[in-house]
């Protein structure tokens, strides 16, 4: 239902593409797999979907659009590093692989800890797809925003990601993923539409007067990544520049150095999941905020030809 | 003086009786308190860290004892009675003071230790973690006490002392077995006025309001730090364990420096912490990380466990991903509590900003959701009887009520221009006579004729502004002055006992008949509140109304509906409803937590609890045939790793 809405939203009709797998709760652990429109399997608990099989059938839709339309803009689900759920992941990680899809991380300041929302999903991304992580957006933010300016330059430093904006909390309606299922025939009818697109424009206008840059989002989505170079080296793109991202300059030296030693078998065990994340030692003394530090790599790694702990420059 | 010393005598006479569970007073500090010494034989014992002297009204230095627990420990207690029976001291006798009392202070006074909880977002599940934990500590016979160094919450309470703190330090204390909850749990309220402004209290005083800039810019580097330390160091110069709340996340790193609230309060305590997450929510994992990555060191350091909280469903199902998180973290995973059934009352958290309706039951009761709406946990009790009770903001759903309630509010001024805007006060007009209208604090304010504010106190500028009528009340709002006070109150035609609070800026002339006649002692001829019996309209400045039944009653009994007709020994006391939840809280936590870790942390082996007598654990086994609770007896880990990996 929420592709449909977004479908409108691009002055198009909703097909089964924009939504290739849909997966239906019938209540006591078991449910229904549509794909692309019908019925493919049952699920229950002990059975799983066959990821493969259903991730091609996600990637020939996805080619579709790509083919029909300029831009294709994906929804993930839930959070992308669920530990538990990663090795079977298709919404998120599971197309950024297998289409190199470059992605944006919404984070919800009005809890709270929004700072170590984003910066926790980005260290626990697969290090083959995390270079696709290309920006940050701070929703539902309530009050003066200059307060976060600090707190969005670490961020930024720490994971070279690009703040594309802070949105306000909005009281706007949008209708719910389940409500509307329940609603039946409410689907196609002029008013409800027509309501949810002048919702959506106040919600731009708004978002665009606190410094939502929607030629950002075009930019990334332009730089489709090439799924065949996805390990690259953002130093050696000339993505990331000493100067400007000092601290993720130093981050992203590191991890290319412990991904080295980890394929040499110096270090402490085979690992399937992201390496420990390297941790930043500020300089004693220095306000949190600076970027003076240096990297501590992870315990039991010796990156080659290199002391233990490295030095920022 | 002399009094007292007959009373002591009497004490040494009696010897070590215990508890004494017979006094009316029962415990007048703490649940399992030694209560041989009512009257302390060391009076007047002149020590700061016990006690501290204050000037009397003629303008003596009096020494102030009443925040002292020293002589309520069993330890203390049975050492002084068996040197009073070695020296054969009399009460008056110069040697308590100059022989006993420092002996018994030497073997048996300790400073606290802090134990802190941190939420990796709001809504983590901290204030029930610590109300869990508090539980947990005093059934083993440990004196602890809550402490939050600040709070935002529109919820507050009253102290015996009439100072306000937040709701949930309130409650703590209740889980602590404390009596007397006091303003040193929670000495910096904040309570916001709208999106951007709040009113700071400072140790119970308003102080004054400041803006987000302002609170972090001035109000923190000049005072708070200050605040912090002399309030816990009060705490922990009389309790065996602390344990702390942190406030919204501690890794906000845009004001980490200034943030009083999470590690630099640990720090100022040196509290080992607990990490709790919403593990009902998407990205739990992200949240953990993200935050121990964003601490800096010295405080990561602090972080002794993780707690995921809330789980819904199957908890096993979380175990890979717990253990990866240990491995990814080094830190260790030290409880997965599901999610718990537990009627206590909130903060005002975002479950209730989206609340519309609770309960499916025969009596309709309406509240008006005002848009300033404060302590809505008033309404509580009411959810114990037979009701369907709707938090509504429009002039239909105010309609269908078989009962309205107009509550509590931060600003009435602006809120009942708004209950004019939206149509809701000509309903209510209408519904005047037809239904029972109950109108608490700002909302008994609002049902006068008039209101004034001739200094923009409430509304920014000077308003007159006319109230609903339904009482021939006038309430105005002269200076910054505020009414914190605990009031003990009946019902007029003897009908039972009342029990609230005030909290409220802003009097009233009253020219109505009283809803209430004040019980406390001192206040012969005090009344409180308006009724209009016939119209079935009533006012109070009381929170807490609905927490004894017989006011209860009374207004469910006028509503229509099948609710009214409930059976007097269906209304149960909200307090003891709140108690029993709170053990349901800690038997959740004991059952989800690794209890051998939380032993290791809070250093159990090293601290003798102050009550020998301890409450037996509700689970029914005693504590030293209970293993550690948890996945399995090592807890998550297979190995016991607990040094981060970031140490160099």
């Amino acid at each position: 239902m929420g592709q449909a809405f977004q479908a409108w939203a691009c002055g198009i009709e909703p097909t089964a593409d924009m939504n290739p797998v849909l997966v239906k709760p019938l209540g006591g652990g078991r449910m229904q797999v549509m794909l692309r429109g019908e019925l493919f399997m049952h699920v229950g608990p002990g059975t799983s979907i066959p990821k493969d099989e259903v991730m091609d059938r996600v990637c020939e839709s996805y080619d579709l659009l790509c083919r029909d339309y300029d831009r294709v803009v994906c929804e993930g689900s839930g959070s992308p590093v669920e530990l538990n759920l990663m090795e079977a992941d298709m919404a998120n990680i599971g197309l950024m692989r297998a289409r190199g899809v470059p992605a944006v991380l919404i984070g919800d300041i009005e809890r709270g800890g929004v700072f170590a929302a984003v910066y926790g999903t980005w260290l626990l991304m697969p290090e083959d797809v995390r270079p696709l992580m290309r920006g940050f957006v701070i929703n539902r933010f309530r009050g003066d925003a200059s307060i976060l300016g600090s707190g969005i330059k670490k961020v930024e430093e720490l994971t070279g990601m690009e703040c594309l904006g802070i949105v306000p909390y909005n009281h706007l309606r949008f209708p719910e993923e389940d409500s509307l299922s329940s609603k039946g025939g409410g689907i196609g009818s002029g008013s409800i539409q027509e309501g949810f697109v002048r919702n959506l424009d106040e919600l731009i206008a708004s978002a665009e007067e606190t410094g939502l840059d929607f030629s950002r989002f075009d930019e990334i989505s332009s730089a489709r990544g090439d799924p065949d170079r996805l390990n690259h080296d953002p130093i050696a793109d000339g993505r990331i520049h000493r100067d400007r991202h000092p601290i993720h300059y130093e981050y992203e030296r590191l991890r290319v150095e412990t991904r080295a030693a980890c394929r040499l078998g110096r270090c402490g065990s085979r690992r399937r999941f992201p390496p420990l994340p390297l941790a930043f030692e500020p300089e004693a003394h220095s306000p949190s905020t600076s970027s003076a530090g240096r990297f501590i790599p992870p315990e039991g790694i010796r990156p080659i030809n290199r002391p233990v702990a490295a030095e920022c420059a | 003086m002399d009094s007292i010393k007959a009373k002591v005598s009497r004490e040494i006479a009696a010897g070590d009786i215990g508890p004494d569970r017979k006094c009316p007073y029962h415990p007048c500090h703490f649940r399992g308190q030694n209560c041989s010494f009512c009257y302390c034989p060391f009076y007047p014992c002149g020590d700061e860290d016990l006690g501290h002297f204050v000037s009397s009204r003629r303008g003596e230095r009096i020494w102030s004892c009443d925040d002292c627990l020293f002589c309520h420990r069993d330890g203390v207690v049975a050492f002084a009675y068996g040197r009073i029976r070695e020296l054969g001291l009399e009460a008056g006798d110069p040697r308590f003071l100059s022989e006993v009392f420092p002996e018994a202070k030497r073997r048996f006074w300790h400073r606290g230790r802090a134990l802190m909880v941190v939420g990796a977002t709001s809504d983590a599940g901290k204030s029930f973690a610590v109300a869990a934990l508090c539980r947990i500590f005093m059934r083993r016979g440990y004196l602890v006490a809550p402490f939050k160094s600040q709070n935002m919450s529109l919820n507050s309470r009253v102290t015996v002392r009439g100072a306000e703190i937040a709701m949930a330090q309130s409650l703590q204390a209740q889980a602590a077995g404390l009596r007397n909850a006091d303003v040193h749990m929670n000495p910096i309220l904040l309570k916001p006025k709208g999106d951007v402004v709040s009113q700071v209290v400072v140790e119970g005083e308003p102080f004054a309001d400041y803006d987000v800039g302002g609170y972090y810019g001035e109000f923190v580097p000049k005072h708070a730090r200050e605040i912090v330390e002399r309030n816990m160091g009060h705490l922990l110069g009389r309790y065996d364990y602390v344990i702390m709340e942190g406030a919204g996340s501690p890794a906000e790193i845009n004001i980490y420096d200034r943030d009083i609230a999470n590690m630099r309060a640990a720090e100022i305590a040196d509290a080992d912490v607990l990490l709790t997450v919403n593990a009902e929510w998407g990205g739990s994992f992200a949240y953990v990380v993200g935050t121990l990555a964003l601490m800096a060191p010295r405080d990561r350091a602090r972080v002794k466990g993780i707690i995921l909280n809330n789980i819904r469903g199957d908890p096993s199902r979380i175990h890979p991903g717990a253990e990866e998180l240990e491995r990814l973290t080094g830190v260790p995973v030290v409880g997965i509590i599901p999610h718990l059934d537990v009627d206590l009352p909130q903060e005002d958290s975002e479950a209730f900003r989206r609340a519309g309706s609770r309960g499916s039951g025969g009596t309709r009761i309406t509240v008006v959701k005002l848009p300033r709406i404060a302590n809505f946990t008033d309404i509580d009790p009411l959810y114990l009887q037979d009701t369907t009770v709707d938090f509504v903001e429009t002039p239909e759903g105010v309609l269908a009520a078989d009962a309205i309630i107009i509550p509590g509010t931060k600003n009435t001024i602006r809120d009942l221009e708004w209950l004019k805007e939206s149509g809701i006060a000509s309903v209510l007009g209408e519904m005047r006579g037809r239904v029972p209208i109950l109108g608490i604090c700002g909302g008994y304010q609002m049902m006068g004729v008039a209101l004034h504010d001739p200094n923009g106190i409430e509304g920014g500028e000077p308003r007159d502004l006319e109230g609903l009528g339904f009482f021939d009340n006038e309430s105005s709002w002269e200076g910054y002055a505020k009414i914190t006070r605990r009031r003990h109150c009946e019902l007029l035609d003897g009908g039972g006992d009342v029990e609230g609070y005030e909290i409220h800026m802003g009097t009233t002339e009253v020219r109505e008949k009283p809803l209430f006649k004040v019980t406390a002692i001192g206040c012969a001829d005090e009344f409180e509140g308006s009724v209009r019996e016939d119209e079935m309209l009533y006012g109070t400045y009381l929170h807490g109304v609905f927490d004894k039944p017989a006011f209860r009653r009374l207004f469910m009994s006028k509503a229509k509906g099948r609710g009214g007709e409930a059976e007097p020994a269906d209304l149960e006391d909200y307090d003891e409803h709140v108690d029993r939840n709170l053990d349901i809280l800690a038997d959740g936590f004991e059952k989800g937590l690794d209890m051998g870790a939380l032993a290791r942390i809070a250093g159990w082996g090293e601290r003798v609890p102050c009550c020998s007598w301890a409450r037996p654990p509700a689970l029914g086994r005693p504590p030293s045939t209970r293993h550690t609770a948890g996945i399995s007896p090592r807890g998550v880990r297979g190995s016991s790793r607990s040094r981060p990996p970031t140490s160099p």
